[in-house]
């Protein structure tokens, strides 16, 4: 598959609604593998591509030229959903990608072989309604064994794996939810979603515990974008949130925002990494922030826009240990260090 | 010798004593025989070996005397005179007798030297008697040999075998028991049968001779006749016309038709030959006709030598001429112009479609370059007004473009012209399109030229079957494209006034209030295209190629202004429309910084399929539009109020929608559901 097809070549009805359809792609969520020697990336139409990172980030890969998007074989292409793949996770075993409604389960074993049958699928019980809600978040809850959705119908369900039922809703946001952190000490998951609340959850009880209404404050308030917390994300007693209002690093404890990350276009996704933070949205650069609050770097991708970050951190694959981004385009940048853009992978 | 000497001295001594007596007898015989005293004949009865002896003999005497004589007279004595004459009358016999030696020696020599003299004659003699024998021999040899090679005549007659000879041979001429032992007459008999075969076979000849002239006579006869019958028929013909015509069976057009094709170059004629059975076989609506001068085609066959050899000299006269004429910018163009010639003859192909309008493909055949191009015309059954940005839809130039992807008729098909082109110093064919026609790839193939990718080769021959494989498709595809121009020309004639003209047919592809207005429908130039912002990514992605036609759409509500920049491939409608957007509203967005805007383009450019309407799905143009007003719509209503500002909301929500936003990117409800009316998420 080719990035970019060269001017002025000759196009038949296939190869251009081809082109189209890679023109309007958007990648929305990324998993690496147990292994970490391979990246899944799921978009707008449903498809599942898996990239080998080894392989492409393999020094024979790199003096082989410096288009690696021909080098690096998609190893396993299939429409695995209906609609869009908003989210993704990998167990130890499994890949679970959720879209429209459900959630499903792929064995990465069989996947690298190229069967491409999924394992299981679970709908979350929802109450009746026109349209399918979708799912735009998956976090997993090592310690339960367990799974939590949240998305379009307002609530966070949480799976067992081992039986694979529901087990408990948590109800609460007023509009659809975008995101989920968990807490690592304590079981608690913090939810961000489009009516601007950032809610804690005690799993154990489940009982909402604390509520943060991003928008209210008015340092962070950003109206002419919306409340929508789009992205979030927490370590201990700290937790960064961004979306319509401002990116925000909040101390959870006192529920006051400690720091302002001064920039203007609505983040998508954020993350904490060692002492920084990395944050990705509209524009297309990956920022770094120091908790201060000062901007360490701007790395510029490829994509107009990202929509996910994924920091390949498996243990098994030091060598794989990459910065992946991917967004409002058909290609997922990797970035080796934090410094620069190394190359695209590309469906 | 010695001895032998001392030996006959001693008979010499005896002789002149007593034995005188013996030699004298004997000589006495041969003197009463002569009765002539010779001393020759005495020479003969001496041996001269005695004679010798003789005179050594007496020269000892003489000596001895002498001395004696000399010492008597030394000592002087008394007696001595008397010893002394005794002495010398001694002495003057011993002279005597060498005088008569010296007498016999002389003859003998004489004798001697006659006899040798003879022996020699004699030797001389018979030296050339031996000569001349050998002569002979010589002679007779040469003749033996020359009768030895002697050839005759009958021996390079072919004659038949003995066997064959014995066996058929009448036997008065074989006469088996004389010629079976006689080789001889053997051969004679057999050149004598042979002589009366061949005397009968020349009698045969004779006769066939005389046959043939006859036969010959009888077709001359013949001919005559039919020769006269021609104009009969002739007659006939002419004649029938009238009734032809008037029972509607035009034989004799098509007669004349298939005529005037033999004097088409091959490819033109393989065209004829197989649009004419496609259009009787499968397609009613396609006519097949020649145009042109058949006299100028004929002109052409007579002197082909004289222009092969202007072609061949043209390389080496070139360089004199650009030294010695001035006027090389002339020549150059009239070899241009003789290149670029044309066959006199070409073929129009007529293609009706079922609104009555005609698509007339005009096939003509460039007869150096060895391709084949088209003009294309499109006649319409109504007059048709033409909008200004329907400029390019029907033009001559355009409207065949890309028929087959990337086929956009510029370049030539044959790799060899390019050498060609070099001589004459021609860029590129592409100049000379509009005069000549476009020479697309799908015209040399329905005139059977294929031309290999790699090697240029001469050799090129009008193939049937490839002409017969690739007429049906072509023939289809050329009418959609026709009818899909006409659409597309009908459309924009309501696109330049506002109208997007959404046919009842797909009327349930739309809700039924849209309140996004087209405003601005215009042509725009690739140039300009190029440098739009906001269309880099079709760019790219290399969808934006030079054969493409480019439009600008502006579409309003309100104070919101959405461009649409449209690439309309050729190959419209399987290939669609693309558009990039640009709203202005509170600020530029296009797809970079708004992912509404993205999922907008998407809308109509991947998910056009279903804008498509009922086929042939000439509609997708007006479809795409007007769903972007939809579209615009949907935007524009669901776009969060902000609180912070005052006053009412610029576009009220008048869709039904089932929720707002859905996703990590936040997308608007763009689809809409037809019966029920409402807007959902895709």
């Amino acid at each position: 598959m080719e990035r970019a097809v060269p001017l002025a070549v000759p196009l038949g009805q296939t190869e251009v609604f081809q082109a189209l359809q890679r023109l309007h792609m958007t990648i929305f969520s990324q998993s690496v593998s147990p292994c970490g020697k391979f990246l899944a990336a799921g978009n707008n139409y449903g498809q599942i591509a898996i990239f080998s990172l080894s392989s492409a980030l393999s020094s024979e890969a790199k003096e082989e030229s410096k288009k690696p998007v021909v080098t690096f074989q998609v190893l396993h292409f299939s429409l695995a959903h209906d609609g869009p793949v908003y989210s993704m996770v990998s167990t130890d075993r499994h890949l679970l990608s959720a879209g429209d409604g459900e959630v499903k389960a792929w064995l990465w074993a069989e996947m690298l072989k190229k069967g491409c049958k999924e394992l299981w699928r679970r709908q979350p019980p929802y109450r009746t309604s026109l349209e399918v809600p979708e799912i735009n978040a998956l976090l997993l809850v090592p310690k339960e064994n367990s799974l939590i959705l949240a998305g379009g119908d307002c609530q966070l369900h949480t799976m067992d794996l081992e039986t694979g039922t529901f087990t408990r809703v948590l109800r609460g946001h007023t509009d659809y939810i975008h995101c989920l952190a968990l807490r690592e000490r304590s079981p608690e998951v913090l939810s961000g979603g489009e009516d601007g609340a950032v809610r804690l959850w005690d799993l154990r009880t489940a009982k909402e515990v604390q509520t943060i209404e991003v928008y209210k404050h008015e340092e962070c308030s950003r109206p002419h974008n919306g409340r929508w917390i789009g992205c979030l994300a927490t370590d201990s007693d700290w937790m960064v949130c961004g979306g319509g209002p401002a990116l925000t690093l909040w101390h959870l404890r006192s529920s006051t925002p400690t720091t302002i990350f001064p920039i203007r276009a609505p983040q998508k996704h954020v993350t904490f990494y060692q002492d920084l933070i990395l944050s990705a949205g509209q524009g297309r650069c990956v920022n770094q922030w120091q908790l201060s609050g000062e901007l360490k770097a701007q790395v510029p991708g490829s994509s107009p826009g990202l929509l996910s970050l994924s920091l390949n951190q498996q243990p098994a694959a030091p060598e794989c240990k990459v910065l992946t981004a991917a967004g409002n385009s058909c290609r997922v940048d990797v970035f080796t260090n934090l410094g620069y853009r190394a190359f695209s992978l590309s469906f | 010798m010695s001895s032998e000497s001392s030996k006959k001295r001693k008979p010499k001594v005896i002789r002149s004593d007593g034995a005188p007596a013996e030699g004298k007898r004997n000589r006495s015989d041969t003197e009463q025989e002569g009765k002539y005293y010779s001393e020759e004949a005495e020479v003969d009865l001496r041996d001269p070996g005695r004679d010798y002896e003789l005179y050594k003999y007496t020269c000892q005497e003489l000596q001895r005397l002498m001395a004696e004589i000399q010492d008597l007279k030394s000592r002087g004595g008394k007696d001595v005179a008397i010893e002394i004459e005794e002495r010398r009358i001694q002495s003057c016999v011993h002279f005597m007798t060498l005088k008569k030696l010296n007498r016999l020696a002389h003859i003998r020599l004489k004798k001697g030297r006659d006899q040798t003299h003879e022996a020699k004659q004699k030797v001389d003699a018979y030296h050339l008697q031996l000569q001349n024998l050998l002569y002979e021999v010589m002679h007779l040899q040469k003749e033996i040999t020359k009768c030895l090679e002697f050839k005759s005549k009958h021996e390079e007659i072919d004659l038949v075998s003995l066997e064959e000879f014995y066996k058929e041979a009448p036997p008065d001429i074989s006469k088996a028991e004389v010629t079976m032992g006689d080789p001889h007459q053997q051969t004679l008999a057999r050149l004598d049968w042979e002589l009366e075969q061949r005397k009968r076979l020349a009698e045969k000849y004779r006769e066939c001779l005389s046959n043939k002239e006859k036969i010959l006579k009888e077709i001359e006869v013949k001919k005559e006749y039919l020769s006269s019958l021609q104009p009969r028929l002739n007659s006939i013909m002419q004649a029938s016309l009238p009734v032809q015509e008037y029972l509607f069976m035009p034989f004799d057009q098509a007669h004349k038709q298939y005529e005037t094709a033999r004097h088409l170059p091959p490819p033109l004629y393989v065209l004829f030959v197989q649009a004419t059975a496609y259009g009787q076989a499968c397609d009613k609506t396609l006519s097949v006709a020649i145009e042109g001068s058949v006299d100028e085609a004929k002109a052409l066959f007579k002197p082909p030598e004289d222009s092969q050899d202007d072609e061949s000299d043209s390389d080496a006269e070139e360089e004199q001429t650009t030294r010695r004429r001035p006027t090389l910018g002339v020549q150059l163009d009239d070899k241009r112009k003789e290149m670029l010639k044309r066959h006199p003859l070409s073929v129009m192909l007529d293609l009706k479609c079922k609104d009555d309008s005609v698509l007339h493909l005009t096939f003509y055949y460039l007869m150096n370059l060895n391709i084949m191009t088209v003009k294309a015309k499109v006649t319409t059954a109504m007059e048709l007004i033409t909008p200004i940005s329907a400029g390019d839809l029907l033009s001559p130039d355009s409207v065949l473009s890309c028929l087959y992807p990337g086929d956009h008729g510029k370049k030539t098909p044959n790799p060899a012209n390019q050498y060609q082109f070099d001589k004459v110093g021609i860029l590129t064919l592409s100049d000379y399109v509009l005069e000549l026609g476009h020479p697309y790839l799908w015209v040399q193939k329905l005139g059977g030229l294929h031309f290999p990718k790699e090697q240029p080769q001469q050799t090129v021959i009008a193939d049937h079957s490839l002409s017969a494989s690739h007429m049906e498709t072509t023939m289809k595809l050329l009418k959609t494209r026709v009818q899909s121009r006409l659409a597309l020309h009908k459309q924009f004639a309501s696109l330049e006034h506002g109208i997007v003209p959404v046919t009842s047919d797909c009327q349930y592809l739309f809700p039924a209030k849209v309140v996004s207005r087209l405003v601005k429908w215009v042509t725009v130039a690739h140039e300009d295209y190029m440098e739009l912002h906001f269309t880099k990514d079709i760019v790219d992605a290399g969808l934006a190629g030079d054969t493409n036609l480019y439009y600008m759409a502006l579409i309003e509500r309100g104070t919101a202004k959405l461009q649409a920049a449209v690439v309309l491939n050729p190959g419209y409608s399987s290939i669609p429309p693309v558009f990039q957007l640009c709203l202005n509203w509170k600020g530029e967005k296009t797809n970079s910084n708004d992912d509404n805007i993205r999922a907008m383009e998407g809308e109509v450019n991947v998910c056009y399929k279903e804008l498509c309407g009922p086929w042939p799905s000439h509609q997708l143009l007006t479809n795409q539009l007007q769903r972007l007003c939809v579209l615009l719509d949907v935007y524009l209503e669901t776009e969060s109020h902000d609180d912070s500002v005052e006053g009412p909301k610029e576009f009220p929500q008048e869709k039904m929608c089932l929720r707002l936003f859905r996703g990590p990117s936040r997308m608007k409800p763009f689809k809409y559901n037809h019966p029920q009316g409402f807007f959902s998420h895709r």
